[in-house]
């Protein structure tokens, strides 16, 4: 059985590089095919056309398309993503800052996200019917549809600006470095609430709903029926045997958001201006920096087969009767 | 309870409303219409370059409002539809439509109008300025297409309007200028105070009574944004580019997704294959950075976003037709109608069609309030549908840059987004819960 999973799962790894691959490559394709050189930033009227020309060189631009197709093929199978055009230095120690920022930023609304919406389901389970599960349906609705960037500047306009609370932007103060360690950590964390929020809420509200509904789905199946007239507690019913079912098709839905959050959460990072995958690409896309647009690429749809994978690894470990789905 | 308003019942107090309050602007549109049709059978010279956008855009309006009600009463299905009880979702949708289909009735204003800005601007809601007008300089012997310029100008407005003059106060002086000395005239000056800069103008140039000018007052429901512009005027008319970036996306992501679930599911493996691939490539990276690469790499206008996000939103679709026409081919009924020998058209419209147009449909609402979700989004990063066109998300970026100032830059356009796509998601559920009914706690 095992070695069956390990082949299933080294199978869809390849396909899955693969799929990345073909994406680089259409990416590739597409940026080269778009209007507007990366070169023209560094070029000046004054400069000389040879050494105009130097600088396509140095980026590479001068062959033809085909040739640099070659090159691209080369660097991604050696691991080296190129050198970025902007910041003049290898594409992987440029992402890696914000790289970290980002797995860290991630992990933790997707974390919040999952406890919150876990204890707020239980919370309007226990109490089903009354005006706190009619109310917290409500507003996971509301939250649900309201967009990122609404809610990022209505809380910065409430909680900054008129009750000047939190900081609206960034993730240090100014002062940062003059702190004491304890402090600079909560520095950190005073700067991260916001963004936090922001990037959470609607995870939570998705979470909640899919949970409740599921929950309220199998509650009235016979089988928790029988166990209820078999004496069992409301709570040991809902700990052991409504929660495991409800989240089986969480897990997928949770994977699929997890590896968009390891991406880049775009428009938290624009509101608050916190440096982090989003951002690194939308302004490499902007500066037409290509092998840093490549190399971030890679990065979110690395993530996002990562976190599928991940997924459905939890699944099989819930339910094994799985396996055979994924084996076919 | 109060017995609940029927939907025909809210349509007819929002038309009545809308004819009563603009019944005058009506009249002289169709004036105006009249004497274009006039002019042009006539075959002045350049008559038919008065047509511009924001002119056919009210005759379209113009003529709307004429047809609704006969619509609204002779379509059967319409008629049955509107005989149904109306609820909040229901009404948000119709405020919305109504804005798209009515914006040049709904609000007699320019989106872009913008005039002395150092009085208009930020001003909070439910705010009023006060404004003088200059006097129209009738020349006598004016040909009939300047009078018509004229005319068309007072009726449908532009961006700029040079008889208008918005001001804090004002205050009339007999003082003697040096003219009126060398002149040996006395004409009586209007001093005006604009943010604290004071202009002369004479008396005699501006709109008066009994020798001293009318003062009218321009009201600002929803206050004014950084160039004095009316937000009011820029959300009814914002909810023109939502709905048409909405529509337009949506349309083509049913006839991409469609068309591609049918080729697979007829041509067999190969095709099949080829295109479930191709959604996995897509569906394997946030749609998000493929459409800002895009848009950010080759220009975004409105067709662009159009295109953009109806390329991005018809994979859900295929999966989820490509399975219920897999589930279908297994059903009995398929089979015999099969086996009776109907051809591949009979069997998709009389077998396939009626079984998945449910699911279709409550995808399509879920997908029509995304693209609206992803236009503002987009709107807010600066890669929307231009400037040249007020759009929420657009409005909310300009806010937040004067968020220490003016809340109500991004409260009320956010509040409307929100409130629309609420309706437009409770509306899905319904529609959802009709054809799925589940039993719940």
């Amino acid at each position: 059985m095992n070695k069956e999973i390990l082949i299933s799962v080294s199978k869809r790894i390849i396909t899955s590089f693969v799929v990345i691959f073909l994406l680089a490559s259409f990416i590739f394709v597409l940026i080269r095919l778009a209007p507007g050189s990366p070169t023209q930033k560094f070029i000046s009227p004054q400069l000389s056309p040879e050494l105009a020309n130097n600088v396509a060189k140095s980026f590479n631009l001068d062959k033809p398309i085909f040739t640099q197709y070659i090159y691209f093929v080369k660097n991604i199978f050696t691991g080296d993503l190129g050198i970025s055009y902007n910041y003049r230095m290898p594409v992987l120690s440029v992402v890696k800052d914000y790289f970290l920022f980002t797995l860290f930023f991630a992990s933790l609304s997707f974390l919040i996200q999952m406890i919150v919406s876990y204890f707020l389901v239980k919370i309007s389970f226990y109490k089903s019917g009354g005006i706190i599960d009619k109310s917290l349906s409500k507003i996971s609705l509301i939250l649900f549809v309201t967009p990122s960037f609404v809610l990022g500047l209505m809380l910065v306009y409430i909680f900054s600006v008129q009750l000047d609370w939190l900081p609206t932007s960034g993730i240090k103060s100014i002062y940062h470095e003059d702190f004491s360690l304890a402090n600079q950590i909560w520095d950190y964390a005073v700067h991260l609430i916001l963004p936090l929020i922001t990037l959470s809420a609607a995870g939570i509200a998705v979470f909640y709903l899919y949970l409740r509904d599921s929950i309220a789905e199998i509650y009235n199946q016979s089988f928790i029926i029988n166990l209820r007239a078999n004496g069992y507690t409301e709570k040991n019913i809902f700990n052991k045997h409504i929660i495991p079912n409800a989240i089986r098709p969480l897990v997928s839905i949770a994977g699929i958001e997890f590896g968009i959050l390891l991406g880049g959460a775009l428009i938290t990072e624009v509101i608050f201006s916190l440096p982090g995958m989003g951002r690194l690409t939308v302004d490499a896309i902007f500066n037409r920096d290509f092998p840093l647009v490549i190399g971030c690429s890679l990065i979110a749809g690395l993530m996002m087969v990562l976190t599928n994978l991940l997924a459905d690894l939890i699944k099989i470990k819930i339910d094994k009767r799985l396996v055979k789905d994924l084996l076919q | 309870m109060n017995p609940k308003i029927k939907i025909w019942q809210f349509l007819l107090l929002l038309y009545a409303t809308l004819i009563v309050f603009r019944l005058e602007y009506l009249v002289s549109l169709a004036e105006l219409y009249f004497e274009f049709v006039r002019l042009l059978i006539k075959q002045e010279p350049n008559i038919s370059r008065q047509m511009d956008f924001r002119f056919i855009d009210a005759l379209i309006s113009f003529v709307f409002i004429i047809l609704l009600p006969i619509v609204l009463i002779s379509v059967k299905k319409i008629r049955r539809l509107i005989l149904n009880p109306l609820n909040l979702s229901e009404t948000v949708i119709i405020l919305l439509v109504v804005c798209f289909m009515f914006a040049p009735i709904i609000t007699r204003q320019n989106p872009n109008f913008q005039k002395n800005i150092s009085v208009t601007k930020l001003l909070p809601p439910l705010s009023s300025v006060k404004y003088i007008e200059l006097k129209n300089p009738v020349s006598m012997n004016e040909t009939e297409i300047e009078k018509f310029v004229r005319q068309k100008n007072s009726i449908i407005p532009e961006s700029f309007n040079d008889a208008v003059i918005f001001i804090d106060s004002l205050k009339v002086s007999l003082s003697k200028s040096p003219e009126s000395i060398v002149k040996n005239t006395n004409p009586p000056l209007v001093k005006y105070y604009q943010n604290g800069i004071v202009k002369n103008i004479p008396l005699e140039k501006l709109i008066e009574k009994n020798g001293y000018p009318t003062i009218k007052e321009k009201y600002f429901l929803f206050g004014s944004d950084e160039f004095g512009r009316d937000i009011f005027t820029r959300i009814v008319y914002g909810s023109r580019i939502s709905l048409l970036v909405g529509f337009g996306s949506v349309l083509l992501s049913l006839i991409i997704g469609i068309g591609f679930s049918f080729i697979a599911a007829q041509k067999g493996n190969f095709a099949d294959l080829i295109i479930s691939r191709f959604t996995d490539l897509f569906l394997s990276f946030p749609a998000i950075f493929l459409v800002v690469l895009i848009l950010a790499l080759f220009g975004s206008n409105l067709i662009s976003v159009i295109i953009v996000l109806g390329l991005s939103g018809w994979m859900s679709l295929f999966k989820l037709v490509k399975t219920e026409i897999a589930s279908i081919k297994k059903k009995e009924y398929f089979i015999s109608a099969e086996l009776i020998g109907l051809k591949n058209k009979n069997l998709l419209i009389r077998e396939i069609l009626p079984v998945i147009i449910a699911p279709v449909i409550v995808n399509l609402i879920f997908q029509f309030s995304n693209v609206i979700l992803a236009e503002s989004a987009l709107s807010y990063l600066g890669l929307g549908t231009g400037t040249s066109y007020p759009s929420w998300g657009a409005m909310i970026e300009a806010g937040q840059e004067y968020i220490t100032k003016s809340w109500w830059m991004i409260f009320i356009p956010g509040f409307i987004l929100i409130v629309t796509l609420l309706s437009i998601n409770s509306i899905g559920r319904k529609i959802n819960r009709f054809y799925n009914p589940k039993i719940t706690v």
